[in-house]
């Protein structure tokens, strides 16, 4: 199911940058509210690192919105869709696949968004760089896990997939929590042993929702 | 099956009304006033059952929504359709009490507690899974779109409950010891008016569930018609 997934994967990454375009909406709607929230400050002040923390992942689950519409808007086109149902892949690898191509993709963004943080917001990034990085890595693979699920359902759907975004942000509330506690903790010195219990709980968000999305894909994904 | 829920309809809404008014005269005449809130404490014995049932209500849709992908049966999408609708309407009332009795006892509105953070998000999650279901998202697979909504949701209570416990708490815990710092009488008034929202929120269930139903029958039965003037 891997090699299927890593095909899927290959192919979502060279189609969403086909045109020269990859997640440039994603990247660049992040941006505009980074900006957009550096104005609620005076010049010269800085925000909290909570504050800072938080816009960093509102930023991101935007991102993921986007990212996976666009995954899935590629299977709409010719009706591949049909075409990979038909196919001898697994159903959960296609799954597997367009989760692992929202995570490049999300990661992508972050790389802007990141710095876009720390001198629009005035962030001092502080702490490991490693822990920051496994923390980012936890908590990006339950927005994609999460995204690659719900973004199926709004597979065809035209511009009704856009209502999916009122169930979206509740349900990603525990998985930002621990993302914005953790990204706080680490950026005040604290180390990843310290901040176990939110630790623990993004990664069961991962666990709870990729044990689900592998038996919920099948149902939202399929031939009529 | 229609006639047997218009009968426990028939049954449950006269039972309801009657225990609501039995759970008034404890509420207000038998149980006593608690010595340090006073009168607003009342709250209490409305806020409790209405955010037990919304649960209850929510688990529900849980239950039905793997139903209508384990039975293919549609008639479990309209169940979790209603419970979704109560479980909604219970647990805003619920947070407009818990929020009343918060600006009482602690002088705030609101305050980022793990139950009422919990029952505000589960708020947001079916809201929004209503008004998915209203648009009618997922075309040909509605019924299974939105069953995967009721599951995945369910999923999240417990996660988002955590993650708010974790993030910090002054919700007072009434299970917490023994007898819960109540006295007897208050817990008899306590578990009579749990009844009485219950049976409340059966009838309603039942309500919804059979308007939904019939509603579906006349939409087919116009379809029906249509096809035949067509013809």
């Amino acid at each position: 199911m891997i090699g299927h997934a890593m095909a899927v994967a290959h192919k979502d990454l060279r189609l969403a940058f086909a045109h020269g375009q990859g997640p440039v909406q994603a990247i660049l709607l992040g941006l505009l509210l980074v900006f957009m929230f550096s104005l609620s400050a005076q010049p010269g002040e800085r925000f909290t690192p909570q504050q800072g923390v938080a816009i960093f992942w509102l930023c991101s689950a935007f991102g993921v919105v986007l990212i996976f519409s666009l995954l899935f808007r590629f299977e709409e086109e010719n009706d591949t869709a049909t075409a990979l149902l038909l196919s001898p892949l697994p159903i959960q690898g296609l799954w597997l696949g367009k989760t692992m191509a929202g995570f490049v993709l999300l990661a992508l963004c972050q790389v802007f968004f990141f710095p876009a943080a720390l001198v629009f917001l005035g962030l001092d990034p502080g702490g490991s760089l490693g822990s920051m990085l496994v923390m980012v890595v936890s908590v990006d693979l339950g927005l994609c896990i999460l995204g690659g699920l719900v973004g199926a359902m709004g597979h065809g759907q035209g511009a009704k997939d856009a209502l999916l975004t009122i169930i979206v942000f509740p349900l990603q509330i525990p998985l930002l929590l621990g993302g914005i506690r953790i990204g706080v903790g680490l950026m005040q010195g604290e180390d990843l042993a310290g901040l176990g219990d939110w630790f623990g709980l993004v990664l069961a968000f991962d666990a709870v929702f990729a044990g689900a999305a592998l038996f919920l894909f099948p149902h939202v994904f399929r031939g009529e | 099956m229609e006639r047997m829920h218009s009968r426990w309809l028939m049954l449950l809404a006269p039972a309801a009304m009657a225990l609501m008014t039995v759970g008034q005269y404890f509420i207000w005449i038998y149980a006593p006033e608690e010595a340090t809130m006073g009168l607003v404490q009342k709250i209490f014995y409305f806020h409790l059952p209405l955010a037990w049932w919304a649960f209850a209500a929510f688990f529900g849709v849980f239950v039905s929504s793997i139903l209508v992908l384990v039975t293919k049966r549609e008639d479990w999408d309209v169940w979790a359709a209603a419970l979704a609708e109560a479980g909604v309407l219970l647990s805003g009332l619920a947070l407009v009490s818990g929020s009343v009795w918060g600006r009482a006892a602690w002088n705030t509105w609101w305050t980022w507690d793990p139950r009422l953070s919990t029952t505000l998000v589960m708020w947001f999650v079916y809201a929004g899974y209503l008004v998915l279901r209203a648009a009618d998202v997922g075309g040909a697979k509605a019924a299974r779109v939105r069953a995967v909504l009721g599951i995945v949701a369910f999923l999240d209570v417990p996660l988002v409950f955590v993650s708010a416990r974790l993030w910090r708490s002054i919700h007072p815990s009434v299970f917490a010891s023994k007898s819960g710092g109540l006295e007897p009488e208050m817990w008899t008034t306590v578990w009579i008016n749990v009844l009485a929202w219950g049976v409340l929120c059966t009838a309603l269930v039942l309500t919804r569930y059979h308007g939904m139903t019939l509603r579906h029958r006349v939409e087919a039965a116009l379809v029906r018609m249509q096809e035949k003037t067509l013809q």
